[in-house]
């Protein structure tokens, strides 16, 4: 047998090959089409009418123009991204912060703190939200005790236009932590320690090992935990609606808490799917700049 | 690659939010329906037991309006099921239990997608809209002559749209504030309450003079309730805000909304007022009527706003304290007669496109409103009062029900039957805050409220004449 023979591509059957990957998809691509792209279809129909309870009628981009009136919908949209602005750089902060602290540790003292700090990720949202409301709470609060303590006087944390975004924020970051903690420990430890070392020995300062070799080396960790922690925020719907219900005055209303009171409450079905789809305009735009600026550093 | 990379991240970011719109899927309009009109026969009205020729199968949704047998929700309705099924064993009854936390939602959401129960037993504020709407089967033929002059016009105009009746009202109570009558024993200023009057009826300065009296006497104890957080409960700050400031909360004829008088807008300044000065807990901005009530409760508040003879029957299991509740109505600035809000609860059969199902629905509402045996029993099971004028006395010598029937004479007709009500409501608190947190005055916020709200009556109206 030649060498040109033995070194020959093997002859296949490309149609068959073809068909095989297809139905290895199909499930998979199934799933997506019936509940993902169906109902984001559906969802940019919806939103051309004005569905309610009884009513199912055309009226083109009303909807949106009415939400381009509504001062409740920009309000709600501020209240948005301004969470989302505060919560993500706090919760990459504080838990890089946390794993940069435990990552060193010995294995049991490690795995304590990861345990303590993802128990929230794992425990009922309802739960954590009825503990927050009770040290929230005006009269009877911990937060004010504790602060009283020191001689200040009484706040309602949640009734006041002041405090009660800061307060949301507060639990959402603490809910949201635990898996960002999780990753940058693990990432950390897969981070050379030659590198870390001959930094040492050219006389590196901690910040500047931190900065040119730790960070970049997290950045696909970054990039992940900020997309993530970015959509949990823009989604961020069961606190609010248990701690003030988008109030007071509307100053911790969401564009997803308004998007369930339009649709499941007030039945405007129509309104509440074009929120939706200004919503997801939004994210679009956030998630492109994000991968254009977090996602050039990255190495896979 | 960065490319489809950054479009991958907008089609994710875009999939995430739209995914959660899917359960606005639902069919168009079909429910739409105009109602069947459920041929007129006197359906159930006769309580024969008729031999059904061919089973039928309905849905009954039930919020927790009767008290839980032995703690187990649903199972008193079972009970009244079983019965039901004694006389008319081709009807079965599937049972689903639902919650007022989350119940209300649930049916938006089965109605929208044309698969809601057959059978409601709910109030006048969804009742009323979703037959504005066009979504229930008309009850006339189920109203005798007899049944219809037993109950009182008000009660017949919160369950009706003109001349359609669609909620077979069954069980009612005034709505009141409730006052801890043990922490006016131990301060010794029991003679501060008006409980002397056989009508209750006090003045606001009466009513001060006795939240001072705690302050000063009892001061673990925040003298008086108000909450603003969310919706539930609205009615009680509306009484209040209306009684205080002897006005109406919308026009005689519901066509508008009528609280922003000055009286009604110093009575929101002063319950501002009291907030700062002890009187009225704080923090009201953030406190939902279930928060107050639970405050109450705990012996911690000694006037709550949103009571009635139902919530105290239904509150004995919550109490975390003993402590004596007295039912109150609400002060007035001139010591007028109070307007009370009434609950009123009742069964509705929503127009499914059967009409078999209809007819068996109205025999299962006839049977809990009118059974012999069980019509009663239904009654004082959901601790309320009945609706009709000849059933009374069915607690005996208990002087708070005895006080709730007496107090029947000042109920009101309630803004659930206006236009465009679920949307007025939305307006409601959000205004309420800013008075709270000194964004507006009383009357700044009351005068807000009512042109957000003559603009949802104007075009819920509009929509209705299309």
């Amino acid at each position: 047998m030649s060498t040109a023979a033995l070194h020959a591509p093997r002859r296949r059957k490309p149609w068959r090959e073809w068909l095989a990957s297809y139905l290895f998809l199909l499930p998979a691509l199934g799933f997506f089409l019936l509940f993902v792209v169906y109902p984001m279809g559906k969802g940019i129909y919806i939103s051309f009418f004005d569905y309610s309870l009884s009513d199912f009628d055309y009226v083109g981009l009303d909807n949106y123009r009415n939400l381009l009136r509504d001062d409740v919908f920009f309000k709600s949209m501020r209240n948005t991204l301004l969470l989302v602005l505060v919560t993500v750089p706090a919760v990459i902060a504080f838990s890089l912060f946390v794993a940069m602290s435990i990552y060193k540790m010995r294995a049991f003292g490690r795995s304590f703190f990861r345990a303590v700090f993802y128990l929230p990720a794992v425990s009922s949202v309802v739960s954590i939200t009825v503990v927050w409301a009770s040290i929230y709470h005006p009269n009877y609060g911990l937060l004010n005790y504790v602060t009283g303590l020191f001689g200040a006087e009484p706040v309602a944390w949640l009734g006041d236009t002041r405090t009660a975004l800061l307060s949301i924020i507060a639990v959402l970051v603490t809910t949201s932590v635990g898996q960002p903690i999780i990753l940058y420990v693990a990432s950390l430890g897969n981070i050379p320690a030659s590198y870390i070392e001959a930094a040492q020995i050219d006389r590196a300062t901690p910040w500047v090992i931190f900065r040119k070799i730790i960070w970049p080396m997290l950045m696909p960790t970054n990039l992940y935990i900020i997309v993530i922690t970015t959509i949990n925020t823009f989604q961020c719907f069961a606190i609010i609606q248990l701690l003030t219900s988008g109030g007071p005055m509307y100053s911790t209303s969401t564009v997803m808490y308004g998007v369930y009171e339009q649709a499941f409450k007030l039945g405007h079905f129509g309104v509440a799917s074009a929120m939706g789809v200004m919503l997801a305009i939004v994210i679009g735009i956030i998630s492109f700049i994000q991968f254009k600026y977090f996602g050039s550093d990255v190495e896979y | 690659m960065a490319a489809i990379r950054n479009k991958l991240g907008a089609v994710i970011g875009a999939g995430l939010v739209l995914t959660m719109l899917a359960g606005c899927s639902g069919n168009s309009n079909s429910n739409g329906a105009t109602p069947s009109g459920s041929a007129g026969s006197a359906a159930g009205a006769s309580g024969t037991a008729s031999a059904e020729a061919k089973p039928v199968e309905i849905t009954w949704w039930n919020f927790p309006n009767y008290q839980a047998l032995d703690g187990e929700v649903g199972k008193y309705e079972k009970q009244i099921i079983a019965a039901f099924n004694g006389k008319y064993p081709n009807i079965k009854v599937n049972l689903e239990m639902i919650t007022f936390d989350g119940g209300p939602e649930k049916l938006n959401v089965a109605i929208a997608t044309n698969s809601a129960p057959d059978v409601i037993y709910d109030a006048p504020g969804r009742i009323v809209d979703w037959g504005k709407k066009g979504l229930l089967a008309p009850l006339n033929d189920m109203v005798t002559d007899e049944v219809k002059s037993d109950i009182s016009d008000a009660f017949w105009k919160q369950s009706s749209v003109g001349d359609q009746i669609y909620m077979y009202p069954i069980n009612t109570a005034p709505f009141l504030m409730a006052v801890n009558k043990t922490v006016f024993e131990k301060i010794g200023a029991l003679d501060l309450l008006p409980l002397d009057k056989p009508d209750r009826t006090w003045t606001l300065a009466e009513y001060e003079k006795a939240l001072q009296a705690v302050k000063e006497k009892a001061p673990d104890v925040i003298p008086s309730g108000f909450f603003a957080k969310s919706q539930a409960g609205d009615q009680g700050t509306r009484a209040y805000i209306a009684n205080l400031g002897v006005s109406r909360f919308l026009s005689e004829d519901n066509g508008k909304v009528a609280i922003n008088t000055d009286n009604a807008a110093k009575a929101l300044d002063w319950i501002v007022k009291g907030s700062k000065d002890g009187l009225v807990v704080s923090g009201a901005a953030s406190l939902a009527a279930a928060d107050v009530n639970d405050l109450f409760l705990q012996g911690k508040l000694a006037f709550t706003l949103n009571y009635s003879a139902v919530l105290k029957a239904q509150n004995v299991p919550n109490k975390k304290v003993p402590f004596e509740e007295v039912l109150l109505p609400f002060p007035t600035l001139d010591g007028s007669e109070p307007k009370l809000e009434p609950y009123v609860g009742g069964m509705a059969i929503f127009d499914n496109d059967s009409a078999e199902k209809v007819e068996a629905a109205k025999k299962l509402v006839d049977f809990v409103a009118n059974d012999e045996v069980w019509g009663k029993k239904n009654i004082i099971q959901t601790g309320g009062l009945s609706v009709r004028n000849s059933v009374t006395g069915l607690y005996g010598d208990d002087s708070e029900y005895k006080y709730s029937e007496l107090a029947r004479k000042f109920i009101t007709d309630p803004p659930t039957v206006a236009d465009g009500y679920a949307d007025i409501r939305t307006f409601w608190f959000p205004e309420l805050q800013r008075a709270l947190l000194g964004a507006s005055t009383g009357k700044e916020a009351l005068d807000a409220f009512a042109e957000k709200a003559n603009k949802a009556i104007a075009d819920a109206k509009a929509k209705a004449g299309k």
